[in-house]
């Protein structure tokens, strides 16, 4: 029995297909990587996982029960937190509290007391390293401290599966490795992970697994070393012709460096 | 947060707390002077007719803005409908009354029941608008409802409806103060459950709040209702007390934009914020309400003082007190840069 198990997702706005029969697997225990160009449609599907949009066709199955269409606060109890690419904190509650309120609503069993969901939320703030920081209010946060309040407060829900959406974007070299060892904590705590990364250090670094996303359609899965080599991952990412000079050898191989 | 709070002097706090509960006493006290057996006994009158009605709208008014609070100010939802409850309340109670002759207190519970029966039927389409948009649905529901009522005969249509008159100043004055010590209480009440701290993340970020499993429409519903049921209950008493009603006392869309000017000039999100600025607002109305020029001249005041204070101390006067911030020039020019952005 997979955690989640995707089966040909499909999802239209307008005209446009955002996703067109995807299909995936996620095990307990993996950390799965989502890459592709932008507009390949990867944040569109963590928000049909996440329950922010409706699916037009396909299943998302959690635990071999479907749970396409349900609203986003019952997913979210079944154990699934996800992170949103724009962080989207609550301005005006310190670290603690924004922490607090995952424990508060997200956990599966059961109903928190405002008093000990602060006390899980501190726990939750060593975790990703923002433990000296929890009095503050989130406007006095930096950028890269704002994505680790984004990953405590869905950490607090105590998910099973945890949906990053690009927890690294925007970090310089030094935050991206902070970043990736917060990230190294949460798997090593038993949480499975399905991210969305450019950074191709993290994907290497950390997943186990890869699947590529292009124009909607799902492009290849593997691990993410074959993956990245791969020549219509290559032709997704830097075009046609930068592909063929990697086939006459006048090119260099994608760099997994930042 | 504990870091923030700055240290106010021990003993000016006990001093403000002494002559808070001293006031308040005072102000509950004072009406009794005006019955039979303290007037034998020689008390001064100090309450006429016109203090009477001053501090029964005050009251009902502290009902209304912090009403207008819960899903206003802690969800985030700007509600210009709140006025509809309040009409639906008078004229549940008053049709009982007038209509079937029931006993005011009989009646009375209607009121918050059928506001809340109708804040949960359009709650429901109207709480999935957002910003404006449920700004502006919300008033055209206010309006649309007056309209409906002042049409339907049983109702007494245009002429409205009248209520056996029940002379009593002193029981009007305390129902309208235990109803605004209800909505404080409720408030508080909300504050400290998981239900309040679900209401502000919705006000905070909603999309945040419904993927770490709060029930939004639940909540947001919720809160409507609670507000439309307090709101609901003060049009039931004010409509045995004014013992007229009709579509222009209580359906008056002046009233809901009072509402909310007291909540954020108070301090909407805040439990005594609403009651601050319906307490100050309302007197200084009332003041004013002489008619002629001076009416008109604090109608713009009014306007005026409300935009200002939107700028500048957007969350209310009540952030100055409980040692959070001090009004000062560094203040002012920290708010401009959160408002302007």
């Amino acid at each position: 029995m997979s955690l989640l198990a995707v089966r040909g997702l499909t999802k239209r706005f307008g005209g446009v297909n955002a996703l067109s029969e995807v299909s995936f697997s996620v095990e307990a225990g993996d950390v799965l990587g989502i890459i592709g160009p932008n507009g390949a449609g990867k944040t569109t599907l963590l928000n049909c996982v996440s329950g922010i949009y409706r699916p037009d066709a396909g299943e998302i199955a959690w635990q071999d029960r479907t749970i396409s269409g349900m609203a986003p606060f019952r997913i979210a109890r079944l154990g699934i937190g996800r992170t949103f690419q724009i962080v989207r904190p609550f301005p005006s509650m310190t670290v603690r509290e924004n922490t607090a309120m995952g424990a508060l609503f997200g956990q599966p069993q059961g109903r928190l007391q405002p008093a000990a969901a602060v006390k899980e939320a501190d726990e939750v703030l060593e975790l990703v390293g923002l433990g000296e920081k929890r009095d503050f209010p989130v406007l006095r946060l930096t950028v890269p401290d704002r994505k680790r309040l984004e990953v405590a407060r869905a950490l607090a829900m105590k998910p099973k599966l945890l949906l990053l959406d690009e927890v690294m974007a925007g970090l310089n070299a030094v935050e991206v490795e902070q970043a990736l060892g917060m990230v190294r904590n949460v798997r090593e705590s038993g949480v499975t992970i399905v991210l969305i990364e450019h950074v191709m250090k993290v994907i290497v670094g950390i997943c186990n697994r890869a699947l590529v996303l292009n124009f909607g359609k799902p492009l290849l899965e593997g691990p993410p070393q074959e993956v990245l080599r791969d020549r219509r991952v290559i032709e997704a990412y830097l075009g046609e012709r930068y592909a063929k000079q990697l086939d006459a050898g006048t090119g260099k191989g994608p760099s997994t460096d930042a | 947060m504990i870091a923030r709070v700055r240290r106010v002097p021990v003993r000016w706090r006990r001093a403000a707390l002494v002559a808070g509960v001293i006031a308040v006493l005072l102000l509950l006290l004072a009406p009794l002077t005006s019955t039979d057996a303290a007037q034998q006994a020689g008390l001064p009158l100090i309450t006429d007719k016109l203090w009477f009605r001053i501090a029964t709208t005050v009251a009902m008014f502290v009902v209304l803005a912090s009403a207008w609070n819960i899903i206003g100010g802690l969800t985030g939802y700007a509600s210009f409908g709140n006025v509809a409850f309040f009409g639906l309340g008078a004229y549940a109670t008053g049709a009982l009354v007038a209509n079937l002759g029931w006993p005011f207190i009989l009646a009375l519970p209607a009121a918050p029941l059928i506001a809340a029966s109708f804040a949960l039927l359009v709650g429901l389409p109207l709480l999935r608008l957002r910003g404006h948009y449920f700004a502006v649905a919300t008033l055209g529901v206010g309006v649309a409802v007056g309209e409906v009522v002042n049409n339907v005969r049983p109702l007494g249509a245009s002429t409205g409806l009248f209520l056996p008159i029940v002379r009593s100043d002193l029981l009007f004055f305390y129902l309208m103060l235990a109803a605004a010590a209800l909505a404080v209480l409720t408030t508080r009440v909300i504050l400290r459950t998981r239900f309040g701290y679900g209401l502000l993340a919705i006000r905070e970020n909603e999309e945040a709040a419904s993927v770490i499993g709060v029930n939004t429409t639940l909540y947001k519903v919720g809160a409507f209702v609670i507000a439309a049921a307090l709101t609901g209950l003060a049009g039931g008493i004010f409509a045995q007390w004014n013992s007229f009603i009709n579509q222009e006392n209580v359906f008056p869309v002046t009233a809901n934009v009072e509402m909310i000017l007291m909540a954020v000039l108070g301090g909407a999100g805040t439990l005594f914020g609403p009651v601050a600025g319906a307490v100050v607002l309302e007197l200084i109305i009332q003041t004013l309400a002489g008619g002629g020029s001076a009416s008109v001249y604090s109608q713009i005041g009014l306007g005026v003082l409300l935009a200002v204070c939107v700028i500048f101390i957007p969350r209310g006067v009540i952030d100055f007190f409980g040692g959070r911030s001090r009004l000062s020039l560094s203040y002012l020019r920290r708010t401009l840069r959160e408002t302007s952005a």
